[in-house]
């Protein structure tokens, strides 16, 4: 029986970049992806921002299916009835820096996949690994429903809802309050009615994120992404909380979509799909051990994402991390050795990138991120604060300090407003 | 036994019907994007009793396919399945082909092949359900065929075929070579292993054109057709509610009653 370099069981973001990575340096390379197709059952929001694509595919989006460059970024808090939006637009036009890309997944995963074919991979999709061979405490291989796969080492980029990490020992299974729940609708609308609508040029695309009602004041935000021609609009809300409240995300997502300030946007769209997903958010504290003798893990189902508030970013770190994987295993190769000490380098190259500097810059954003006034009290006076500011009543008009500590009244305190700001001076 | 199997790639039909739409100035239906097409389910049947035939008496299966995208990946979903080799029949002076210059390039196919006992193809293709290729096929060969099986078996030389009709089945026999086209009721297609998933992806799978079957551009593609397309779009019922409302239930029931009398059929 054949036994492969590496084994790589995803074929996501991660998966792609490790081995992609691995093939191009020459090592035999077999990743099992138990979707139809690459892509076929993958969802996300999902823009991809960061440079760690570019890294592996230089100049990617000339040649890859991207949806639209964002040129337009907005985050809007919601009230039952009113919406306060900051709208930041960036042409991009001097080149200084790359925007980042909406992106159905899909038809991306596809072309990544592609491309790790051709670096010489093998991309076997409809297989679901479901157990490893092993040797000792050692592992040699996977297992696809009793069918064996033998390999020096097996790198795991399965997903949040990696079974296998559990099985290897590397973590137990993510807990809800560390979770984020995410669904998602596409709809359909004529290209020039989301360039008219979003006030887009081209192939701009702009992303939207929204705070407060849409999630009901849970944990989370609503979203709107515009595709070519198409809108990804959905809603992602700590899973913990939607079990305490006994909501469903889907609840949450009618409600969204009913907002005033959000039918405008996606009035007349058609439903193309409908998707849900799991976020792995508290990110350094969640992480398992990254990797032992045989084996490592990279991207979701290591719980590498960056939430902070003001950006979701996973995909970014899931190929950064599945290049260092990658690396891992062709410098294993060189030594013939992939026991846990040789595998250690991975750990090192994450602690070297942005990886893991940014979660840990971060480590307290998920912390502060689970704090309710944030979905509901701030909102709600951002909003009243607007209207009282805008409010022309016939009576005279006080002055905009008062009208501000009048908004505040019975809302919350400055002990509470002075601790919160200093809890997300840290975190952020 | 020497099997030559005919497979079309179709239409997903696990795509969500809102997906579906078509071009009705082209009268062509629009790919979906980022779904691929999947090998015709009675195709994959064909498969299947391909390699019942070949469990049980030995030989070799080849898998052909008349596509532009996707013929490969089709082809190679029927390696995986245990076929062992795939020819990919592809020339741009194919396109258009209609359901008889279909047949035509394939039974063209099967003769260049040479040496073959069996040619299996599916019913018919899931996407239009048309049903000619095969008959036609034994035609162009001149050969006899069935349609329609739920199962075949080849005892000394000779075919024994059940054919499903409306109330039950027919038993045929006949010699060899023929075409026999596979229906639902023959089963189901067994799932590729993990080990012929790889196999099929290493696999080199040779590509025919025009040229290599000596095929005069002519009698092929657009130029060649016998059917046209009049007319395609997708239907959308229109709806209309009508509340019905009386002073009480079995007014409101009669005047429900007469209303469904009115409807002209
Ligand atoms: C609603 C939502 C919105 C998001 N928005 C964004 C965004 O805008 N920007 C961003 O950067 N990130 C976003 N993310 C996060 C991002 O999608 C993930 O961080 C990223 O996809 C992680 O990549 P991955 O390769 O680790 O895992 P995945 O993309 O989950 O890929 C895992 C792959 O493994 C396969 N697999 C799983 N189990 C097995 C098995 N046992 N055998 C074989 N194959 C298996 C799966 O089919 C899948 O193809 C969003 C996520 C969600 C849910
Ligand atoms: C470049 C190119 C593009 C094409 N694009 C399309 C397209 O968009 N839509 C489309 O429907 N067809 C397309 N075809 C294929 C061709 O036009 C059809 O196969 C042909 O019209 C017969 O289809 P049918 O539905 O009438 O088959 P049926 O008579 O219903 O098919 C019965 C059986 O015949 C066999 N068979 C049928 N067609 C083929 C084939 N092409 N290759 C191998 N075996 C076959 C299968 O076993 C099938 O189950 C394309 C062909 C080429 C070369």
């Amino acid at each position: 029986m054949e036994n492969f370099d590496a084994i790589v069981v995803g074929a996501g973001p991660a998966g792609c970049a490790a081995a992609y990575t691995m093939a191009k340096a020459g090592l035999n390379v077999l990743v099992l992806e138990r979707g139809k197709y690459a892509g076929a059952k993958n969802t996300w929001g999902g823009a991809l921002f960061g440079s760690a694509m570019n890294e592996v595919f230089p100049e990617f989006w000339k040649e890859a299916p991207v949806e639209r460059s964002v040129s337009r970024h907005a985050i809007s808090f919601l009230t039952k009835d009113a919406c306060l939006s900051v709208d930041y637009k960036d042409s991009h036009s001097d080149g200084s820096s790359t925007p980042g890309f909406i992106i159905l997944r899909a038809k991306f995963d596809q072309w990544m996949a592609g491309k790790v074919e051709k670096a010489g991979a093998i991309i076997a999709a409809g297989l679901e690994v479901d157990d490893f061979i092993r040797e000792g405490k050692a592992i040699r291989g996977v297992k696809v429903g009793g069918e064996e796969f033998p390999a020096n080492v097996v790198i795991l980029a399965d997903g949040v809802n990696s079974l296998l990490a559990v099985k290897a020992g590397l973590r137990g299974e993510f807990k809800a309050k560390d979770l984020k729940q995410g669904v998602k609708e596409v709809l359909r609308l004529p290209r020039e009615v989301i360039e008219d609508r979003f006030n887009l040029r081209g192939t701009d695309g702009a992303v939207m994120e929204f705070v407060g009602h849409c999630t009901l004041g849970l944990p989370g935000g609503g979203f709107i992404y515009t595709n070519l021609d198409s809108l990804s609009v959905g809603v992602v809300v700590q899973l913990s909380a939607l079990l305490e409240k006994r909501v469903k995300a889907s609840e949450l997502l009618e409600e969204f979509k009913a907002h005033p300030a959000v039918q405008s946007l996606i009035r007349g769209g058609e439903l193309l799909e409908y998707s849900a997903h799991l976020i792995p958010v508290s990110g350094i504290s969640m992480m398992p051990k990254l990797f032992a003798d045989g084996i490592m893990i990279t991207g979701d189902a290591a719980a590498m994402v960056l939430g902070t508030g003001l950006i979701l970013e996973g995909a970014n770190f899931a190929v950064a991390a599945g290049v260092a994987a990658g690396n891992a295993a062709i410098r294993a190769r060189e030594k013939n050795d992939y026991s846990s000490a040789a595998l250690q380098s991975y750990e090192q190259a994450l602690k070297d990138t942005f990886v893991l500097k940014d979660l840990n810059t971060f480590r307290e954003a998920p912390h502060f991120l689970e704090n309710e006034r944030i979905y509901n009290a701030y909102p709600q006076w951002a909003c009243d604060l607007m209207s009282r500011i805008f409010c022309s009543n016939g009576k005279p008009r006080k002055n905009t300090f008062q009208v501000v500590r009048e908004s505040m009244k019975g809302r919350f305190n400055i002990m509470q407003l002075f601790s919160d700001f200093m809890r997300a001076r840290r975190a952020m | 036994m020497e099997i030559i199997v005919c497979i079309k790639p179709v239409l997903d039909p696990d795509m969500p019907p809102a997906k579906f739409s078509v071009d009705s100035k082209t009268n062509r239906v629009i790919p979906p994007e980022g779904m691929p097409l999947v090998i015709n389910p009675y195709d994959a049947l064909a498969v299947e009793a391909a390699l019942k035939i070949k469990e049980a008496k030995g030989g070799k299966i080849t898998a052909v396919t008349l596509a532009g995208s996707f013929a490969t990946e089709i082809l190679r979903k029927a390696v995986a399945m245990g076929a062992d080799e795939a020819i990919n029949i592809n020339d741009p002076a194919f396109e258009d082909s209609d359901t008889f210059s279909t047949a035509f390039i394939l039974a063209e196919v099967v003769k260049k092949i040479g040496k073959y006992d069996l040619v299996l193809c599916g019913r018919q293709a899931a996407d239009w359900d048309n049903g000619v290729v095969g008959s036609v096929i034994a035609e162009y060969l001149n050969i006899p065929s069935v349609i329609r099986a739920k199962g075949i078996v080849v005892t000394n030389g000779k075919l024994r075929v059940e054919r499903v009709v409306a109330n039950g089945f027919e038993i045929y026999e006949m010699g060899l070579p023929a075409v026999v086209t596979l229906s639902s009721e023959m089963g189901q297609a067994r799932i590729p292993t993990g080990w012929g998933i790889i196999n099929a992806v290493k696999k080199k799978i040779p590509v025919w054109t025009c040229s290599d079957l000596g095929l005069d551009p002519v009698r092929v593609g657009k130029t060649a057709a016998r059917n046209s397309l009049v007319k395609l779009y997708t239907f959308s019922p229109s709806r209309s509610c009508e509340m019905i409302t009386g002073k009480d239930d079995k007014e409101a029931a009669g005047k429900l009653a007469e209303k469904i009398m009115d409807i002209k059929p």
